[in-house]
């Protein structure tokens, strides 16, 4: 049981939701995606990304757009069907039990005041 | 100084550097890989290349002349590869950073530099898979390589691989590699073999699935037009009885063997980097360019390693002769390395030969006894039988014969032992196959148990010229298994078998004994024996043999031997000519008359059975075409001095075989040393010369067929 295998456990779980809640907000470029997440604190590849992106669409969550741009070909840009926003609704529902939950079990072990043990940060 | 060229990239053009467009073509390549077996993978792959080209023209459009492999690089990084995909979807492996630096030496085939021997995955030096490690390929591939090397080149392989190990240096080494063989989870049929097979060898799957198949449906086929093969029971031989059989065994093994593609990485590695004579060709010449600069590097190397030492030299002699001892005790290592190696290599060879002759021998017994053991027909009585024959041909015999090529093949290819099943599926259908054996065993030698005999009296009117001639009906079987068979001579002279059809079997375990007639005429009985599982049943199973005494006037004619039916079985069925010369009278015996096969009477339980005349046992030896005459005692030639000379036994002459009937030697009374009857009152000297004839014929008469026969009647005990 590695540290880092539970992280990226941790943040799988969540990347789906993160991603719909930026393509919630209005159409989306997948570059600016990337960057949201990143100025979140939150790294994902592109390379990881696009797939996902392919396989919301291919469930009938996203549809695309192509938009005219400047400089070469156009874009494709994302946005939410209706199907899409439903299903992130039950994301979000999920989401907000499970961070009350792990808030509600953290806090309760705070409060028993376990003496705070100073643990190393290997990680970075 | 680098080439530029200008592709046409998602639409649009963009100058790039030849080397960074390889590494482009090859990432892409790996993501096309990757998302083999992803829906709407062209989709996604385009997504990707539309934004490489949209981060190529932001470069150009911040100045850059052309893209270089650095901006190549750095894309690449930010898209991610296919390996820091997976890791982040498993969170199996390391930091960004890491993972980045791990498959950049992937994609850099000149920076893996010299050839070594592996440590880190060495079977004996880890010769083949320092190799392999330098070819990037599978080196379970190199291993069988070098196998097939050393058994077609006798030898050859083994001495390089000796030679490369005595003079590759040793390093662990990290797998580099473009392909490995796996199985391919998400294309199969039965296991998924064909279509690794198929993404291995960058083929459609459906021709290692025809290849593997083919075989199978034409043995369907052939067993419903059935007599293309001599076979006994048609459904194992579709499987087991020609071609199909080893693809079959093949397909098993590799099922065992290669491991199955899980994790990403895995499946990337299974279609992998095109393996052909360029690549390989590449890694050579980037290999080269290396070296130039390589042996600019050691030439300063050498120039430097020279001035220290020489300083050395001057301030410690004492440390410089350490260094000089050290350096003859590593070359008395090296040698002794060498030797021992070649020691230790002879007998590992030696014992591998011996491995490969035990699975030829094996193999051959399976495919004897699976294909048409011609025997098992005459043998094996019932379903039951039958059944335990085939579980103990298959289980017995099979099972071990694949665990061991299937050991030989994990030990090779180094596979993990991934579950201890495999184990125990042949430890318990071995299992299965001994107990059938004991079984079948069991159930024979009861079908072999007791002995009993019918004796039946021939009629035969006395010849007119008091001599009877016997001899064999020439030749009247279809001989369907003639000589050889596997390398064992049936129709032979040592055989009990005298020829053997599909469904008959023809014996010739046929006994004449010559002894004194009670009375004054001619006897001539039969005494057929066989073996059963109840008295009655033997008694009805030597009622049923059928060897008929055909008379004309003098000449006696026996049949060659006796037919067994397949319905009727072989249970060592017996026949014993009883022939009673009165005194005075005269027989000869032809030679053809030698195809007979001796056996071995055991008298032990028969003997109660029947009774007949004590003294049967005291019959007198004899040879071919000699003319005898019985006195009061016993046999003795008519011409002693003949019978010096004509000693048939050491050459019985079978292409001399008359077809008709040769007319008895003249009943000339010229020729009789011996008058009829009365004259009973031998000298003793001729006795003694006749004695020696005789002797001879009983020492010769221990034949294999002795042998052959007390097995079976050793089978009933």
């Amino acid at each position: 049981m590695d540290i880092q295998n539970t992280q990226s456990q941790m943040r799988k779980g969540v990347l789906e939701f993160c991603i719909l809640s930026i393509i919630r907000q209005g159409e989306v470029y997948p570059s600016d995606i990337v960057d949201k997440m990143k100025n979140a604190n939150l790294n994902i590849l592109e390379g990881t990304l696009y797939p996902l992106l392919t396989r919301l669409k291919n469930a009938g969550y996203l549809t695309y757009r192509w938009v005219e741009s400047n400089s070469g070909p156009p874009r494709k840009y994302f946005l939410m069907t209706d199907q899409g926003l439903q299903f992130y609704d039950e994301l979000e529902r999920t989401w907000k039990e499970l961070a009350n939950a792990v808030e509600t079990l953290t806090s309760f072990t705070e409060g028993k005041e376990i003496l705070p043990v100073e643990i190393p940060n290997n990680n970075q | 100084m680098k080439k530029v060229i200008n592709i046409n990239f998602q639409g649009r053009v963009i100058p790039i550097e030849e080397t960074a467009y390889e590494i482009l073509k090859r990432y892409i390549e790996s993501l096309r890989q990757f998302f083999a077996n992803e829906e709407g993978k062209d989709e996604i792959i385009n997504d990707i290349e539309s934004r490489i080209g949209e981060l190529f023209s932001e470069r150009l459009n911040k100045g850059s002349a052309c893209i270089t492999d650095d901006d190549v690089q750095a894309i690449i990084n930010s898209i991610g590869r296919p390996e820091d995909f997976e890791a982040e979807e498993a969170g199996t492996s390391k930091t960004e950073h890491e993972s980045t630096t791990r498959s950049s030496a992937r994609y850099q085939p000149g920076s893996k530099g010299r050839l070594y021997r592996d440590e880190s995955d060495k079977l004996l030096g880890g010769v083949c898979a320092g190799l392999a490690n330098y070819f990037r390929i599978d080196p379970s591939i190199m291993r069988i390589l070098f196998a097939v090397i050393t058994f077609g080149g006798f030898g050859t392989g083994f001495l390089i691989y000796i030679l490369l190990w005595i003079i590759l240096p040793s390093r662990s080494l990290e797998m580099q590699l473009r392909k490995r063989l796996f199985r391919n989870p998400e294309d199969k049929v039965i296991a998924g073999v064909a279509s690794g097979l198929a993404a291995y060898f960058n083929m459609s799957v459906w021709i290692p699935r025809l290849i593997f198949a083919l075989p199978l449906v034409l043995g369907i086929v052939s067993s419903i037009f059935q007599n293309v093969f001599f076979h006994f029971d048609p459904f194992p031989s579709v499987i087991f009885g020609s071609f199909g059989g080893s693809l079959f065994i093949i397909y098993i093994v590799l099922w065992a063997v290669i491991p199955q593609a899980q994790t990403a990485t895995e499946k990337l590695e299974m279609r992998g980097e095109k393996v052909d004579l360029n690549t390989i060709k590449n890694t050579i010449q980037e290999d080269l360019g290396n070296l130039k600069t390589r042996t600019e590097k050691w030439s300063s190397e050498v120039k430097e390693t020279f001035q220290n030492k020489s300083h050395a030299m001057a301030g410690e002699v004492n440390p410089a002769i350490k260094r000089t001892g050290s350096r003859l005790g590593h070359a008395i290592g090296v040698i002794f390395k060498g030797f021992f190696l070649f020691i230790a290599g002879s007998i590992a060879f030696a014992l591998l030969m011996a491995m490969i002759v035990l699975i030829l021998v094996m193999v051959g017994l399976m495919a004897g006894g699976v294909s048409a053991f011609p025997l098992k027909g005459f043998i094996i009585a019932g379903a039951w039988q039958n059944f335990l024959a085939w579980s103990t041909l298959l289980l017995f015999l099979g099972v071990p014969v694949i665990a061991f090529v299937v050991w030989i093949i994990r030990r090779l290819s180094r596979a993990k032992s991934r579950n201890p099943y495999i184990g125990y599926t042949f430890g318990s259908l071995w299992t299965i196959g001994l107990i059938s054996a004991i079984l079948l065993a069991a159930s024979i030698s009861s079908d072999y148990k007791t002995k009993a005999g019918v004796e039946e009296k021939m009629s035969i009117y006395q010849p007119s010229n008091q001599k009877l001639f016997l001899k064999a009906a020439p030749k009247s079987f279809v001989r369907y298994f003639d000589g050889d068979w596997y390398g064992i001579h049936w129709g032979g002279n040592g055989s009990p078998f005298y020829a053997l059809t599909e469904d008959s079997l023809v014996l010739r375990t046929v006994q004449l004994r010559i002894q004194k007639s009670d009375d004054s005429a001619f006897h001539i009985s039969e005494i057929k024996f066989s073996r059963g599982a109840s008295p009655e049943l033997a008694r009805d199973a030597a009622a049923k043999i059928d060897f008929p005494v055909n008379q004309m006037d003098s000449i006696v004619n026996l049949p060659r031997g006796f037919n067994i039916s397949k319905a009727g079985k072989f249970r060592n069925q017996q026949v014993l000519l009883l022939i009673d010369v009165p005194v005075g009278k005269k027989i000869e015996i032809d030679h053809t008359i030698y195809e007979y096969s001796g056996f071995n009477l055991d008298l032990g339980d028969g003997y109660n059975d029947w009774d007949w005349n004590d003294d049967w046992r005291n019959d007198y030896s004899w040879n071919s075409n000699v003319e005898y005459i019985m006195t009061n005692d016993g046999l003795k030639p008519t011409h002693p001095e003949e019978v010096k000379d004509d000693n048939e036994d050491n050459n019985p002459d079978e292409q001399s075989q008359p077809e008709t009937p040769e007319k008895p030697n003249d009943i000339d009374s010229s020729h009789y040393h011996y008058k009829p009857s009365g004259d009973s009152q031998n000298t003793g000297i001729k006795k003694a010369e006749v004695s020696i004839p005789s002797g001879n014929t009983i020492k010769t008469s221990v034949k294999i067929t002795d042998i052959a026969t007390a097995f079976f009647e050793r089978f009933s005990l």
